[in-house]
């Protein structure tokens, strides 16, 4: 009877480990989560909504509404075209230049984000004159953020069982339908949650908008004009000495972590209604 | 018949070969236009390669091999009003260009971040999709994804005023006394800024990218494959050992890949906590920098250089975490196809 | 006759054309000098951009609503981003103003030939220590160069019990902390360490980022705040003034530095300006100089001018305008040069310290804006 008995202690070690793990994982997040709240608490007041960064208010009106045009424009470039690329990987690809293509997509992720921001200024700013613009700001983040929608998207659709596929094929559905109708619905949760993923780094980069869109203290006038975004405001008040200042700073870093908990909860919206579609598909 | 994704090109060769059927002139189109997106990637690599190379030209010229080796980084004397020449390139007096301290921070650093990151989020995302009930995971999931949209500016800030400072007063000590068996283990231990504070910090940055896509993995593996190892009388720890993990190990591999690109590349919270200073340190826990940190730290005193020669310096270091990325993920790859060879044939057949 | 009904016409031909004035003319002034070029609020809305150094960039901040309440359509839009991203900003065109806490070299004088740096404001900086019980401590440049290039390690050593003869030092280690990247105040503390040790001088030298010596203690802070919140027991940092407060409330202790004259002194605006005054006598045209280790009496060791980069020659005769008159009002001791604005950051004005020579130099750069 001992290998019950150790089989019994190994999973039970196992297991705590795993437990452990999880621990280790949700507890750096609450804490980091409480020091913005304790900091940013001072300044928590309706000016933030109100008033811009302008001269000396405290508001973050221009950098919030900068902070939706950055990612709302990261979604459309980078959205449209990781999805559509994961897409071209898992369904369309032949199997050598599908996985050089990955390759090379995964050596992307590895650029620092400084150097992503450098090239943007190279190329957009001084060299097609946009001079800093809310457009060079998209591309260097979208840039950056690519490689995971794509990895995410690919791993959505190749992750759909090899019956559903067939059976598609034996009711002759052409690519695009087969697409559209019996792979989206049960890949889209995990697209989603890839896009939701890299949006919420996307929101949290800094050092590639410093050159590409620089900061405005107004509201985002268009696409070739600089614009503010929240992490600028934390990155540059929390090096100035007004302790008023520094707690504008985490304020900041609290809206931005508020965005980014609208935008997980938009992407599990999307996912449960995903779910009950395919409860009613009756392919 | 459920496919198990045993070996990623053999897969990918039958869905290939499934996807030689049926291509309307719709799907014609929407191949194509989703080939371009396809090529997007490898070919903003490419663009950022080409604009990298021709900015750091100039500094390769000047610095020769020495940058590999040199562990002296100076931008010189500024001010002054006379300029060296060195194989033809100039660049102010005193200026020495060397790389060294800053590949040893990048690959320490990005490498305890890997080998903590990856068993914490296998061990965090298989409590969530095997033990804990989906009512409780699916919010507790939601840490995850918030992890991920922390500013990195904020993550240094919460490593050198919170994290570094409470970690360095009750866990490295008891760490520093290993210090007899690995000596770059020994004290002192600082006060929370350095190379060990902020590998952890990176862990927890890139917990989020391995984590999350494991959850996706894994609730993706077969039921009918748990099913059937658990009516062997398999209990759910040796299911997961020998089904669920295997069948998802591709995956892991290929998620870690990506957390290892972000480790890399992280800029800002390591600039932070690092403590940046250009030296390889003298024990884990000393103050040193990285490539990433470097280039963002330095580049504004690099535009201060009339000669251009600091800017084409950083460029050149920027080049050369580009050529690092290259070539660790290719051996990422390597060790992938080794993986997938031998993964167990679950669920073929059944 | 014709020559007088010729002479006649020209005569009231320049007095018509005086008389119209507008901001195209440049009437000379009785003592026969170029007068300024006009300034005035523009007619277009103009939004002067700036970005650079973060020392300066509180002050801005406080100038927006004053600025633009004196001239309703000059909006100052100032951001951070580093001295150096300041230069390279104005430089290219992305800013119209870059700010500096680094003048000029003479290469980015030479390659740019439009480029002007103007003095705006006086800053200094202060060397705290944090030394819990020590309310006195005297410092000289050739000490501290000494603690941060590492042989002098204790508080206790004899080289500083010499300067504070009559306080009991404590015996632990000096930490030194430096400045992470680059930045003005790193390129000040340097200059003030190669003022007064010839070994510094001619080994890491002055620069907004040196190879600092290996201190085995040494650590490092990313701003101001950073460096008061990161200086713990035993350490030593230089902070820019606009931070005194924050150093002061953490407990940390300001050292009385000693000057080229044997003065121990703390930064007072009586002290900044005695070293303004001082080193105005060497000033040259570029008005690039550094007020760092000068003569004096009354004169603090690590006073800088705060400088705004600009290029005189700009692409809109309203965008030189606004500069013009931004500057223009910015060292006017009732606009932006006002007590109540410069306090804040504990800076203090041009006019106060310069003789009226080199404020007319400065005025003269500053009229030289124009497209």
């Amino acid at each position: 009877m001992s290998r019950p008995r150790r089989s019994h202690v190994r999973a039970g070690l196992f297991w705590g480990l795993c437990g452990v793990a999880l621990v280790l994982i949700i507890a750096p997040a609450v804490d980091i989560i409480l020091s913005i709240l304790a900091h940013a608490l001072p300044v928590l007041k309706p000016s933030l909504i109100t008033e811009t960064t302008s001269g000396t208010q405290l508001g973050l009106q221009n950098a919030i509404t900068g902070t939706l045009a950055l990612s709302l424009g990261v979604l459309i470039v980078a959205g449209t075209v990781g999805v559509l690329a994961g897409l071209y990987l898992s369904e369309f690809a032949p199997p050598r230049i599908a996985a050089n293509a990955r390759f090379f997509s995964e050596v992307l992720a590895g650029v620092p984000s400084i150097v992503v921001g450098y090239v943007g200024y190279t190329a957009l700013v001084v060299g097609l004159h946009w001079h800093y613009s809310l457009l060079a700001g998209i591309l260097a983040l979208s840039a950056l953020i690519l490689p995971y929608i794509v990895k995410t998207t690919e791993l959505a659709f190749s992750s759909v069982p090899r019956t559903l596929r067939e059976g598609a094929i034996a009711l002759g559905l052409s690519r695009g339908r087969t697409i559209r109708k019996v792979l989206l619905p049960p890949a889209l949760p995990g697209v989603v949650s890839g896009l939701v993923l890299a949006l919420a780094i996307s929101t949290g980069e800094t050092a590639p908008l410093l050159f590409t869109a620089n900061f405005s203290d107004k509201n985002p006038s268009g696409l070739f004009n600089p614009v503010g975004y929240l992490t600028g405001v934390t990155y540059t008040d929390i090096q100035l000495p007004d302790p008023k200042t520094q707690a504008v700073a985490y304020a900041a870093a609290g809206v931005t972590v508020l965005l980014v908990l609208l935008l997980i909860f938009a992407g599990r919206g999307i996912t449960l209604r995903s779910r009950r579609l395919i409860a009613r598909m009756d392919v | 018949m459920i496919s198990a994704p045993a070996g990623k090109v053999d897969a990918g060769r039958a869905r290939h070969r499934l996807s030689q059927t049926e291509l309307s002139r719709g799907d014609r189109v929407l191949r194509a236009v989703s080939a371009v997106a396809a090529m997007i990637p490898p070919g903003l690599l490419v663009f950022i390669a080409l604009v990298m190379v021709v900015a750091a030209m100039p500094s390769i010229v000047f610095n020769g091999w020495s940058f590999f080796t040199g562990s002296v980084f100076n931008f010189g004397n500024l001010y002054a009003t006379t300029t060296i020449t060195h194989n033809g390139v100039a660049a102010p007096p005193q200026a020495a260009y060397g790389a060294l301290p800053l590949i040893f921070g990048t690959f320490a650093t990005s490498l305890i971040a890997l080998l903590l990151a990856v068993p914490i989020s296998v061990g965090g995302a298989l409590m969530l999709s095997e033990v804990i009930p989906r009512r409780i995971a699916d919010p507790l999931s939601v840490f995850l994804e918030l992890l991920a949209g922390i500013p990195s500016v904020v993550f240094g800030l919460w490593g050198v005023a919170v994290f570094g400072p409470f970690i360095a007063a009750h866990v490295y000590p008891a760490l520093s006394s290993l210090g007899h068996i690995i000596p770059f283990l020994k004290g002192p231990v600082g006060v929370g800024q350095g190379l060990l504070t902020a590998s952890l910090v990176l862990a927890v940055m890139i917990i989020p990218i391995i984590a999350s896509t494991t959850l996706v993995l894994l609730r993706r593996v077969p039921i009918l494959a748990k099913e059937g190892a658990l009516a062997l009388g398999m209990s759910r720890y040796e299911t997961a050992k020998v089904v669920t993990i295997p069948y998802i190990r591709t995956g892991i591999v290929a998620a870690s890949l990506l957390g290892w690109a972000r480790a890399l590349g992280e800029t800002i919270a390591v600039l932070l906590i690092i403590g940046d200073i250009y030296r390889i340190p003298g024990n884990i826990f000393g103050n040193g920098s990285t490539i990433a940190a470097w280039i963002a730290s330095t580049l504004d005193g690099a535009l201060g250089d009339f000669t251009g020669m600091g800017v084409h310096a950083l460029a050149e270091l920027g080049l050369l975490l580009l050529a690092i990325s290259l070539l660790t993920n290719l051996a990422g790859r390597i060790v992938v196809r080794r993986v997938a060879g031998g993964v167990l044939p679950v669920g073929r057949g059944v | 006759m014709r020559t007088g009904l010729m002479g006649g016409i020209a005569l009231f031909g320049t007095l018509v054309v005086a008389a119209c004035g507008g901001s195209t003319t440049t009437p000379t002034t009785s003592g026969g000098q170029p007068a300024a070029a006009p300034t005035g609020n523009p007619t277009t809305a103009v939004s002067l951009t700036e970005s650079g150094s973060t020392l300066l960039l509180p002050y801005l901040q406080e100038l927006v609503s004053p600025l633009t309440a004196a001239y309703s359509n000059i909006t100052l839009a100032p951001s951070g981003g580093g001295s150096g991203k300041g230069i390279s900003d104005a430089i290219a065109g992305n800013s119209v103003l870059g700010g500096t806490d680094a003048y000029l070299s003479p290469g980015q004088f030479a390659a740019n030939p439009t480029l002007a740096n103007i003095p705006i404001a006086v800053s200094a900086q202060g060397i705290w220590a944090n030394l819990p019980g020590i309310t006195t401590l005297k410092l000289n440049g050739d000490v501290i160069a000494k603690i941060y290039q590492g042989t002098i390690t204790k508080w206790n050593d004899p080289a500083l019990a010499a300067l504070n003869s009559g306080v009991t030092l404590p015996s632990t280690t000096i930490a030194p902390l430096v400045r992470q990247g680059s930045s003005g105040d790193t390129f000040i503390f340097t200059s003030f360490l190669s003022a007064t040790n010839s070994a510094w001088a001619s080994g890491p030298g002055s620069g907004t980022s040196v190879t600092w010596p290996k201190v085995a203690a040494e650590g490092s802070a990313s701003s101001n705040p950073g460096m008061v919140a990161a200086c713990k027991a035993g350490c030593i940092a230089y902070v820019g003034v606009s931070a005194s407060a924050a150093a002061t409330t953490a407990g940390l202790v300001e050292a009385q530095l000693q000057n080229k004259a044997g003065t121990f002194l703390t930064p007072t605006p009586a002290t900044m300006a005695a070293a303004v005054t001082a080193g105005a006598a060497t000033i040259p045209p570029t008005l690039a100089v550094s007020l760092i280790y000068q003569d004096g009496a009354q004169s603090y060791p690590i006073v800088n001018f705060e400088y705004m980069v600009v290029n005189t020659k700009q692409s809109s005769s309203d965008i030189a305008l606004a500069a013009r008159t931004f500057f223009d009002w910015t060292i006017d001791p009732n606009g932006g040069s006002q007590t109540t604005l410069l306090s804040k950051e504990n800076f203090i004005g041009l006019a106060a310290s310069l003789p009226a020579s080199v404020l007319a130099t400065i005025k003269a750069k500053i009229s030289s804006i124009s497209t």
